[in-house]
């Protein structure tokens, strides 16, 4: 079968009945790859002509869309359908779903980079709270104005009013699209995932460099879910003591919840537990306990390691990451920015009253760290953007502040990117006082510009 | 551009062409199903046929069929002019399909399927007209008519094919001004077929639907049918599934019943 392509994105589309035996005559992963050659950035299958799919129907399709977009970084997923057929792929895949819902061509198009029609005004909405706010932020970063609804009752009421909005987006998901390996929550706490066996393969699977980064960055506990686990055996056990070693130097915890010791010797336990391992029976016990939180380290952070000075590379590439800060901070605060002054040297903090911060690291060709450190009305400010009124619930904004800084740091990936410099990105980490961040900044040289949006003061830390 | 003519020349290739079956037909037709057994029984070829077919699965019979009459008899007057129907196609199909990724026995299948599955919606529908049952037969027919026609211009075709996603139903038309539905009209006449087959057909292919409503309905349920038929995987394969443009609106008030009667989980 052949895809259409529109805006860089291909669109296949199969019509009738969709079992696991038709899906696989319809569709070839040589298909997909012809598609992906001819410059898609997105590969999707139109349900629009499907009458009837089973969960083997669509699985063959997920199969093929994971190759593709592990291989090539591009959006995956299905397009063209209605309630029903959204809440019957929702209910197949429970709360797995690990590629993207668009419910129609045209709103995946205003996720496509290669949109022509920018500055739509979109209403949007969905159940879960994270994914209202990728959605706005992915809108936002392809240059559109969404309009947030935080309940499906202020959606219904604003969709009501005629003409005010160019388009409305609900039963749409964004699927994992870039880094897969973990997850942030609020605390600073990075959860993986692992599940059935752990063997040797862990050590290809885990993504050290960007383990090791998220330490470099400041992240100081890491909690494996591992309630899915069957067993692991003695290599994976090296492998973890030998992780939970390393992260004590850092003054990190490792964590596991979950883990079941009914076909793993206990001895294991013991062994991890010398090397520093905690163990947990749930998730809650750790997060909703905000004193073990702080004392596992997710709010402190002494940076032991590598105090590393800033270099020429980067030094070079400094226009590019102020641009993209800059360009990105106007954009969600609809403000201009003057620079004010930029000098090398460990960072300065005038007032640090009324400011919070946050911090993203990069690493691959050249690796460092940008650290924003904002006065709380213009995070407010852009706070607004994304979660569509004002709010004085200061982890809400450190959240969003999170995904802001998220939303910089995939702009300077890209912008090193078009001079052939690979990074990937680690999560963003915030930090809801200045105490935090001169902890980890404490020592380190850098680059550091003094921004003004109106009149506040803005500072922009670049080190490594 | 392939002329009216030259497709007129292919269908003309249809007709109930050796006597014997001709005269098993007009049998059928008056509802002898003795007599036409008996004459059938001189067609060595017939024979084979009906016995290929009747024993496939999906006709469902426990001990093997052997003889016309046992086979007539069984499958009664309607199915059994349906099935004689459906043998005089199988007289026409191409011994090497080329466009259609098809062979004998895929194409006996195709028959055999949309046959019994339309026999059973019939009944569902509690519509017992033999030459409503017949027009299921109609669509096989004219897939061969089309190969036939497609193979004239098959460069044209796979070029046409290769540089738009345009389904086959409408390179049809543009080569020949006639879509598959429209050739199924035209061998529905040569058969002499009354005109509410020929409505039945049209309507089935969703964009032409009929004020006559039931004709419409079995247009909806025969459109489906095909659809559910063409998304297995010998046909996707062969080509089918993309032979025409599949109208769901059209049939999304059927679609409950038909996933109900079809056991569709």
């Amino acid at each position: 079968m052949r895809a259409v392509i529109k805006d860089s994105i291909g669109v296949f589309h199969p019509q009738g009945f969709l079992d696991g035996a038709s899906s696989a005559s319809l569709l070839s992963i040589e298909d997909i790859e012809q598609t992906v050659k001819s410059n898609a950035s997105m590969i999707l299958v139109s349900l629009k002509k499907v009458i009837f799919f089973n969960r083997n129907g669509l699985d063959t399709f997920v199969k093929m869309f994971q190759k593709v977009r592990i291989a090539n970084h591009i959006t995956v997923g299905f397009c063209d359908y209605d309630k029903k057929k959204y809440n019957a792929i929702k209910k197949f895949y429970n709360d797995d779903v690990n590629f993207s819902l668009f419910k129609t061509q045209k709103i995946a198009s205003l996720f496509s980079a290669s949109f022509k029609e920018k500055n739509q005004n979109i209403l949007l909405f969905s159940d879960d709270k994270s994914q209202r706010a990728a959605l706005a932020i992915e809108l936002h970063d392809n240059g559109h104005n969404p309009i947030v609804a935080q309940t499906q009752k202020e959606f219904l009421q604003k969709a009501e009013v005629k003409d005010a909005y160019d388009i409305i987006i609900e039963d749409t998901f964004l699927g994992q699209m870039g880094q897969q390996v973990a997850t942030r929550v609020t605390g600073n706490a990075i959860i993986y995932t692992l599940s059935s066996f752990l063997d040797a393969e862990i050590g290809n699977t885990f993504n050290i460099a960007y383990h090791n980064n998220s330490l470099n960055v400041g992240f100081r506990l890491f909690i494996f879910d591992v309630y899915k686990v069957v067993s692991m055996n003695i290599h994976a056990l090296n492998f973890f003591s030998k992780l939970a070693s390393s992260a004590a130097e850092y003054n990190a915890t490792l964590c596991f919840i979950g883990m079941s010791f009914d076909k793993t010797p206990i001895l294991f336990k013991e062994t991890l537990e010398d090397s520093g391992m905690m163990f947990f029976n749930q998730m809650d016990d750790i997060l909703q306990n905000k004193e073990l939180l702080d004392e596992l380290g997710a709010s402190s952070a002494v940076s032991g390691k590598n105090k590393r000075a800033i270099n020429k590379v980067l030094v070079t590439e400094l226009p590019n990451f102020i641009d993209a800060t800059v360009t990105t901070i106007e954009m969600m605060t609809n403000s201009k920015a003057v620079k004010d002054a930029a000098k090398v040297n460990k960072i300065e903090i005038t007032d640090q009253s009324d400011k919070i911060a946050s911090s993203i690291g990069f690493y691959g060709d050249i690796d460092g760290m940008i650290m924003l450190v904002f006065p709380l009305g213009i995070a407010k400010k852009a706070c607004e953007l994304l979660i569509g009124e004002s709010t004085e619930d200061k982890e809400l904004i450190l959240d969003t502040l999170a995904e802001l800084v998220n939303i910089v740091g995939g702009k300077v990936k890209t912008l090193l990117a078009d001079e052939h410099i690979s990074v990937n990105i680690t999560l963003p980490r915030t930090y809801q006082d200045m105490n935090g961040l001169l902890e980890v900044a404490e020592g380190k040289k850098g680059v550091q510009v003094d921004l003004s949006f109106d009149n506040d003061k803005f500072l922009f830390f670049l080190t490594r | 551009m392939i002329t009216t003519k030259q497709i007129d020349s292919y269908i003309a290739k249809i007709p109930p062409s050796p006597k014997v079956l001709k005269e098993t037909l007009t049998l059928l037709n008056q509802g002898d199903l003795v007599k036409a057994a008996k004459t059938g029984k001189e067609d060595r070829a017939l024979n084979a046929y009906l016995k290929e077919l009747v024993n496939k699965p999906i006709y469902g019979f426990r001990n093997e069929v052997n003889d016309i009459s046992q086979i007539f008899g069984i499958l009664g007057v309607s199915k059994s002019q349906q099935t004689t129907y459906n043998y005089m196609i199988s007289l026409l199909s191409p011994t090497k399909w080329k466009l259609f990724k098809l062979n004998k026995s895929s194409f006996y299948d195709l028959q055999a399927q949309l046959s019994a599955n339309w026999h059973k919606i019939t009944a569902h529908l509690n519509i017992n007209d033999k030459d409503v049952q017949s027009a299921i037969s109609l669509l096989p027919a004219s897939i061969i008519v089309s190969e036939a026609l497609f193979c004239e211009k098959l460069e044209d075709v796979k070029l046409l094919r290769s540089v738009d996603e345009i389904d086959l139903n409408t390179i049809l038309q543009r080569l020949c001004k006639m879509d598959l539905f429209d050739i199924c009209q035209r061998i529905a006449q040569r058969w002499e077929m009354p005109e509410s087959t020929a409505a039945i057909i049209q309507a089935s292919s969703g964009v032409k639907s009929s004020n006559d409503e039931t004709i419409n309905t079995l247009g909806k349920w025969m459109h489906l049918l095909l659809f559910y038929t063409l998304s297995q995987p010998t046909f996707i394969e062969a080509q089918l599934n993309d032979f025409i443009d599949f109208q769901i609106d059209y049939v999304s008030d059927i679609y409950d019943d038909f996933s109900q009667l079809m056991e569709i989980k």
